[in-house]
């Protein structure tokens, strides 16, 4: 966990002071509803279809336990006692009231917490891997670098004012869990004769134009990240277009530049600051590390007795959660645990304050007192002895936090949808809902295998619908709500390997492809049903997954058996049987 | 442009030199920008090409590219108004800067607060172009933005009508820490 130093608490504690004022002259009438629009989005203040929503900052999604408690009093105490964690790794409140906003910030603020850059046309939280730190496939921790790009960027005083949002992502390890080919810049750690350093993709995104990011850098040396990014920002906060919101996104530009010319263009003004003033020096990487509070890990736990496999032969709900939720960890006799805020009737991502509270007691009873929130939204215990998993389960169970489908297709990410948000054009919840009850045989869960089911309201894609295995995205069609259907999206995985490096995986997102016409809200289930009939017919063995199936074959198959399929059409309601395309 | 010239300028709302006064500067407009039509061929005839050479004319950057030889011998120097999609290398010389002679301020318009292409150009003005006069911040500048602007290296703000100007030069302490170490910290917590 990173320990704020005294210059940390006291920006954000002038930051929280800064907006008390904002605010209050916003209600004496001092500022107009534009001037004050921009200023309360850069903290994170959206005004939403039922009241406020305040979006708070976890940094590359990691929590203390305090922190955590603070979250559920503030879920108590001004909101409606839950609270929502987003893609981004962060935390949603819906209702609170904005007159109560100055106060939350302040409580916020004594526990090193904030909603600076939360939202608004400026750098936003940095997102990693949820297993940093802990990844045995990891080459270099990614949070300390997340930190230090968190400095850089927080109240950025160039780069306050861009043409649209911009989102930044670091992965360390060999597996890219960050989703770093779908961030404005995405960053993976690499190691070039022994010196470690970072390909820089730009230009990714989903949203109305979604795009996989170019490699615009193969290798910047870890001394140059910064100045490297004050150019690549630099660029973008010139040029970028201005003149259209849906086309204002970094990707755009470099489209239109063409990723050579925009790569060109950096390398100009980075030649002007490298090895300048902002050039990082060992010295300040080692003290940034230092202010993190690492685990003491206890090398004699490997040796331990591990009843694990005992209970797990004795209890099989138990064996499939080990198999689904637990990953190995780099330290032997650990583990790392995620709890799904994923079981069926819950909106996604979504958490009770006593979840909170109780998840705090236990990540400080089976941890160190941290928890990771995962883009995929659910929460992740990173250092769990191996011998406590059992009890650990039992007490996840009892939280209804152990629906053992991480990696399944009822993990679903979705956005709040149109149950909650001015942009949806439709519900995205309940959606969620009747698919993960259709899909809730678990039986059938596992026999399908891993499968990233994602669902968004709209185009902004909130919910990731273009990387999913199967994408979802609701639409409008003259007031009525309809579903479009996208197969073969994908995080990372899709890349080809690049000659001179290592670490294949990583930045290979690819988006969805649209099968066809949209559905009705009642034909969904019945049409995700299909796909998956399909893909086992097709699959050469249980070992092939969904998403390489659809590699294989196209889509041209899915399409066919979901269009011709009776189940599909009998759900159509009558009056929207003309196919809209 | 025209309403860089409206707001009632009887009240201090110029910050210079960490003080307020009275704007001093005034943005020259040519008249075909002006008018339209029938009126624009009037205008054009009879309006001259330059402000007569009193104190405190800003001229948009495209005159001063046209006349900067006749600017610079001006017996009051006239400041340059840069928009915020100007092109810096209208103005710097062969030797990559600007060269101060005859030349009273450089002026970036900020039509509105949030597009921030001005923050950049001042960035650049300062530390590639060697610009090391007066650099003003004209249009939607706000007690919430000179912050910010100070710190890419403005010196200069006429805070816009609406805004207490009082509070705007109070802002230059809103925050006392700073994570940018390039970036300077606003001159006037450097004196403080």
């Amino acid at each position: 966990m990173y320990v704020y130093d005294p210059v940390d608490q006291q920006l954000v504690e002038q930051r929280v002071a800064q907006f008390t004022d904002q605010t209050q002259r916003f209600l004496d009438g001092q500022l107009t509803e534009d001037d004050f629009r921009t200023l309360r989005l850069q903290n994170g203040l959206y005004i939403q279809r039922h009241a406020p929503m305040l979006r708070i900052a976890i940094p590359y999604g990691l929590l203390a336990a305090r922190q955590l408690r603070t979250l559920a009093h503030i879920a108590r105490t001004w909101d409606r006692g839950y609270g929502h964690f987003s893609t981004r790794q962060n935390m949603q409140f819906n209702w609170p009231k904005l007159e109560d906003v100055p106060t939350i910030l302040a409580e916020l603020a004594k526990v090193q917490m904030h909603s600076i850059q939360t939202s608004g046309n400026c750098i936003r939280n940095t997102t990693s891997d949820h297993f940093a730190g802990v990844a045995p496939d990891e080459l270099v921790n990614p949070l300390v670098w997340c930190e230090i790009i968190r400095q850089w960027s927080t109240l950025h005083p160039e780069f306050a004012f861009l043409p649209r949002k911009f989102k930044i992502a670091v992965s360390g390890a060999e597996e890219d869990r960050a989703a770093v080919g779908v961030h404005d810049i995405g960053l993976q750690a690499v190691e070039r004769d022994g010196v470690l350093g970072f390909r820089v993709w730009v230009g990714g995104g989903l949203g109305r134009t979604p795009m996989v990011g170019h490699l615009i850098n193969p290798f910047v040396e870890w001394q140059h990240l910064l100045t490297y990014l004050q150019a690549a920002l630099r660029v973008y906060n010139l040029h970028g277009r201005r003149d259209n919101k849906y086309k204002a996104r970094i990707k755009i530009l470099v489209k239109e530049l063409t990723p050579e010319v925009y790569a060109e263009q950096v390398d100009e003004q980075w030649q002007l600051i490298k090895g300048g003033p902002d050039t990082l020096t060992q010295e300040y990487v080692d003290t940034i590390a230092q202010r993190f509070t690492w685990p003491d890990y206890d090398e004699s736990v490997a040796g331990e007795p591990d009843p694990t496999e005992m209970h797990a032969a004795a209890h099989p709900a138990f064996a499939r959660w080990l198999q689904k939720n637990v990953r190995d960890h780099k330290v032997a006799g650990y583990a790392s645990v995620t709890l799904s805020l994923k079981p069926t009737g819950v909106p996604p991502g979504d958490i009770t304050a006593d979840q909170m509270d109780a998840v705090a007691d236990l990540s400080e009873r089976y941890g160190y007192g941290e928890v990771r929130v995962s883009h995929e939204q659910n929460l992740v215990l990173a250092d769990v002895r191996r011998s406590q998993l059992f009890s650990l389960w039992e007490e996840l169970r009892a939280l209804n936090m152990a629906t053992p489908n991480i990696g399944l297709l009822t993990n679903i990410i979705s956005c709040p949808g149109g149950d909650f948000c001015a942009l949806a054009n439709a519900v995205s919840i309940p959606v969620a809902e009747a698919i993960q009850a259709r899909f809730e045989d678990l039986d059938y869960l596992f026999e399908i295998g891993e499968l990233d089911l994602n669902i968004s309201g709209c185009i902004n894609a909130c919910g990731h619908h273009h990387v999913g295995h199967i994408g979802i995205l609701g639409v409008d069609k003259n007031g009525e709500e309809w579903y479009q259907v996208t197969l073969g999206g994908r995080q990372n995985g899709a890349a080809k390997p690049l000659p001179d490096l290592q670490s294949t995986r990583g930045g290979g997102a690819a988006i969805g492809r649209i099968i066809g016409p949209s559905f009705a809200r009642e034909q969904v289930p019945d049409v995700v049903e299909r796909l998956i009939q399909t893909y086992l017919r097709l699959r050469d063995s249980d070992a092939e997954r969904f998403i390489d199936v659809v590699d294989r074959v196209g889509i041209a198959p899915f399409k066919e058996d979901v269009y011709s399929d009776p189940a599909v059409a009998k759900a159509a309601p009558a009056a929207r049987e003309v196919a809209h395309v | 442009m025209s309403d860089l010239n409206s707001a009632d300028d009887n009240v201090a709302r110029l910050i210079r030199h960490g003080q307020l006064q009275v704007n001093d500067g005034r943005v020259f407009a040519p008249a075909a920008d002006e008018a339209t039509g029938e009126d624009a061929q009037v205008a054009a005839d009879e309006a001259p090409a330059l402000p007569v050479d009193e104190p405190g004319w800003i001229v948009p950057l495209a005159l001063w590219t046209t006349h900067r030889d006749t600017l610079r011998q001006r017996q009051h120097p006239v400041a340059v108004l840069l928009s915020p999609d100007s092109k810096l290398q209208d103005l710097i010389g062969e030797d990559g800067r600007v060269d101060d002679a005859g030349l009273a301020f450089i002026a970036i318009d900020f039509p509105i607060y949030t597009d921030g292409r001005g923050y950049s150009l001042a960035q650049l003005l300062r530390t590639r172009h060697g610009w090391q006069g007066e650099l003003r911040a004209i249009g939607d500048v706000m007690i919430d933005t000179i912050h910010y602007q100070a710190r890419v290296g403005f010196d200069s703000f006429l805070v816009k009508p609406g805004h207490d100007p009082e509070k705007a030069l109070a802002a230059f302490r809103t925050f006392t820490v700073h994570y940018q170490k390039t970036y300077p910290k606003p001159p006037e917590l450097l004196a403080a």
